[in-house]
């Protein structure tokens, strides 16, 4: 890895993505309708370039080492601290970074007055206890979605977050995906119409499993696949899913129904390895979740079903109802909204209809092809993860906290948790008040 | 067999019907509206206006007043009065409404202006006997036909400039199936729209860049999917020349009967013909 060409890379990435931000319709008036990316402009970006975020990774198996890879070439980072209790992970993260101290107690590490930061990426059921001592310890932290492994921890964590100065992230990468927020800019301009359902999917054809050196460590390697420490496909999946619908939408839906099971996969897992929920908003618009991990076919996807399109906001590209706007003229719309003045290559001869497609795709982003299966059980590249990881640190060095992060990741994650309660009680599902929080519209 | 033929008719209904889209980017200001089987193509309309609201009414009384064109110009449907006089007027005289009299009035200008090479009947002009004074219509010879395909669209654009022009939307471009192409004022970041003529036998290749401002651009010419759709009215004989021809005129009409002659003329008619004219600009592409 050439480290000075890399190293300039993930921060010209997220410079140049807000850039790229900018020069969509009107740059600034985007910007306020993703508060979260507002600290992140170029001019606040030389600020700190001289300064280092110190940041210390808590967990360090494949997503932590994902991380890991993202910071090394993110320059406002130095990865200070790595701290883990399954030695060989523990040894593959310091092989990567030398330099970093290595913790086998997170109490210990949290104890040292050289760490700014902690990029937490463990078992989902450690979210809790680690995220409010790291923040307790004055730690700025990160915490890797979903939020926590119940509903009490969650509102603990937001509770938490209300009355700490520490900043807080949590893994909702699709928030610093290109693709996402210029296809939901999209749809809030009205481009498919009004929102009449949601459709997300998750399909994967793999066990879910991690090789397991001896059988004590089962519970501990193969945590995602025990009630204990993991929600299942929900929690692991479904919460990105289910934040793109809220963001969609514009608020949470009031209730949820769903079944699961374990249709294929019957080794011994508690968590269902086929679910299928139905999450109904006030307007009566309805988001259907689909996620099973024994037929890849189907992919990953959120489809926004509106009156006159249809946005596949994971593909990049949406589709009309019924009329497709011709290619030239589309092309001169796109200019404008980046107000290039550019020749419209619409004339010659007539334009005869058989030669229509009634369903081709438009590009959200011109020129996007970068897509993923959802195969990987780490992390896709260029998904917005190091964006988000780079927009953390420099908020480690500002300390300047990022709107509207943690109350996405709590909604999502709420909803995760409120679909497996309605999937192990077999019934109708209500969000609870006690559970409301002043951020989320129903 | 009521029943079916209802069924069949609201089948052919639905066919017909066109489909409107529209947006408006508010960003830009840009409104743009889409309109699907209208004469026989497509028509896609922008404009650069601040008033969302005027941009969505002159855009309902766009599609409102195109598609009254559409049926009164379309010889196949069997309501539309050029049906009714295709099918009538060589045996009678048919009495004509002040607008088809007007059209083809204006035809029969062009013909003679055009050394009788755009012709609504494709074959004899001369026998479409046009009674001002009883605003009648007749035919002297049998299987004679009028078809406005060849300028229709440029009739059209003209009213649909007309309703532009009544809204004081200033800036705005149609592209009416991109053989006709209406620009008013300018693109917000240029001082005129620049369109380009791709060679539609090699995708993607532009034969050239033409800048309008308050003109209209018509373009003829061949299509590998479409060889024989221009005819020479005096030798019958389809325009099969790989070429394409475009005209940039102050008047969509004119542009669009001078795209159709010129395309047909010899290079010593076309310049006779251009003489007729003013202020026009033409090219001719050999692909």
């Amino acid at each position: 890895m050439s480290t000075d060409k890399n190293t300039k890379q993930v921060d010209l990435e997220l410079r140049q993505f807000i850039k790229n931000l900018g020069y969509i319709a009107g740059g600034t008036a985007l910007l306020i309708t993703v508060p979260w990316l507002q600290s992140f402009t170029t001019d606040k970006l030389s600020e700190i370039k001289n300064e280092k975020a110190r940041v210390a990774i808590l967990g360090t198996g494949s997503r932590g080492q994902y991380h890991i890879l993202n910071l090394l070439r993110i320059p406002h980072a130095e990865i200070v601290a790595l701290c883990d209790n399954y030695p060989p992970n523990l040894k593959a993260a310091s092989d990567l970074c030398p330099k970093a101290k290595t913790y086998t107690d997170y109490r210990k590490m949290l104890e040292s007055k050289d760490i700014d930061g902690v990029i937490i990426c463990t078992p989902l059921n450690w979210h809790a206890p680690m995220v409010l001592d790291s923040l307790a310890a004055g730690k700025h932290t990160f915490c890797e979605k979903s939020m926590a492994l119940t509903m009490d921890e969650c509102k603990a964590i937001y509770e938490a977050y209300l009355h700490t100065d520490r900043v807080l992230y949590f893994g909702m990468q699709r928030l610093f995906d290109e693709k996402y927020i210029k296809g939901l800019s999209m749809i809030h301009s009205g481009l498919i119409g009004d929102i009449v359902g949601i459709r997300c999917h998750w399909f994967r054809n793999n066990d879910w499993r991690r090789p397991v050196p001896s059988p004590e460590l089962e519970r501990k390697i193969n945590w995602r696949l025990y009630w204990e420490s993991s929600g299942g496909l929900t929690t692991e999946l479904a919460t990105h899913q289910l934040e793109v619908s809220n963001w969609a939408m514009k608020r949470i839906p009031e209730s949820v129904v769903g079944m699961g099971d374990i249709v294929f996969w019957k080794d011994g897992r508690e968590v269902y390895d086929s679910i299928s929920l139905t999450y109904h908003y006030r307007n009566g618009v309805k988001t259907t979740y689909e996620s099973l991990i024994s037929n890849k076919f189907n992919g990953l996807g959120e489809q926004v079903l509106g009156h006159k399109g249809t946005m596949e906001l994971e593909k990049g590209q949406y589709f009309f109802e019924d009329v497709a706007p011709a290619p030239g003229i589309l092309q001169l719309i796109n200019n404008v909204e980046k107000r290039v003045f550019s020749t419209v290559p619409i004339a010659g001869p007539s334009w005869v209809p058989e030669t229509a497609s009634k369903q081709k795709p438009h590009y959200v982003i011109e020129g996007m092809v970068h897509t993923t299966s959802g195969g990987s059980m780490v992390g896709a590249e260029n998904d917005g993860s190091d964006n988000l990881i780079s927009a953390f640190c420099q908020s480690v060095i500002t300390g300047e906290k990022a709107k509207d992060i943690v109350e996405e990741c709590y909604s999502s994650t709420m909803l995760c948790l409120l679909g497996n309660q309605a999937m192990k009680e077999q019934r109708k599902v209500d969000f609870p008040d006690e559970y409301k929080i002043p951020h989320l519209k129903f | 067999m009521e029943g079916p033929c209802r069924v069949l008719r609201a089948v052919l209904y639905l066919f017909s019907m066109n489909t409107a889209y529209s947006h408006y980017y508010d960003a830009s200001s840009l409104f743009h509206g889409s309109l699907l089987n209208i004469m026989g193509t497509r028509l896609d309309a922008v404009f650069i206006e601040t008033d969302k609201a005027l941009c969505e009414l002159v855009w309902q009384r766009v599609v409102a007043e195109l598609s009254r064109l559409d049926k009164m110009f379309n010889r196949f449907d069997i309501e539309s009065e050029i049906y009714s006089v295709n099918l009538r007027a060589a045996t009678e005289s048919v009495i004509a409404s002040d607008e088809l009299m007007s059209v083809l009035i204006s035809c029969k200008r062009y013909h003679n202006l055009s050394l009788g090479l755009f012709d609504v009947t494709l074959s004899d002009f001369n026998a479409v006997h046009l009674d001002v004074e009883h605003q009648t219509i007749s035919f002297s010879a049998k299987n004679v036909s009028i078809d406005f395909g060849a300028c229709a669209k440029g009739y059209a654009l003209e009213k649909v400039k007309q309703l532009l022009v009544e809204a004081e939307i200033k800036d705005a471009l149609i592209d009416f199936g991109n053989s006709s192409v209406l620009a008013l004022g300018h693109h917000p970041f240029g001082d005129c729209w620049k369109i380009s003529i791709e060679n539609p036998f090699r995708p993607g290749e532009i034969v050239d860049e033409i800048e309008l401002r308050d003109e209209a651009l018509s373009t003829s010419g061949n299509m590998p999917t479409h060889l024989k759709h221009i005819v020479n009215p005096g030798t019958h004989q389809f325009i099969e020349d790989e070429k394409i021809v475009s005209v940039v005129t102050q008047n969509s009409f004119d542009a669009e009967v001078l795209s159709t002659a010129l395309m047909i003329a010899n290079p010593e008619e076309q310049g006779k013909i251009l003489a007729h004219f003013d202020h026009v600009l033409f090219r001719e592409y050999i692909l």
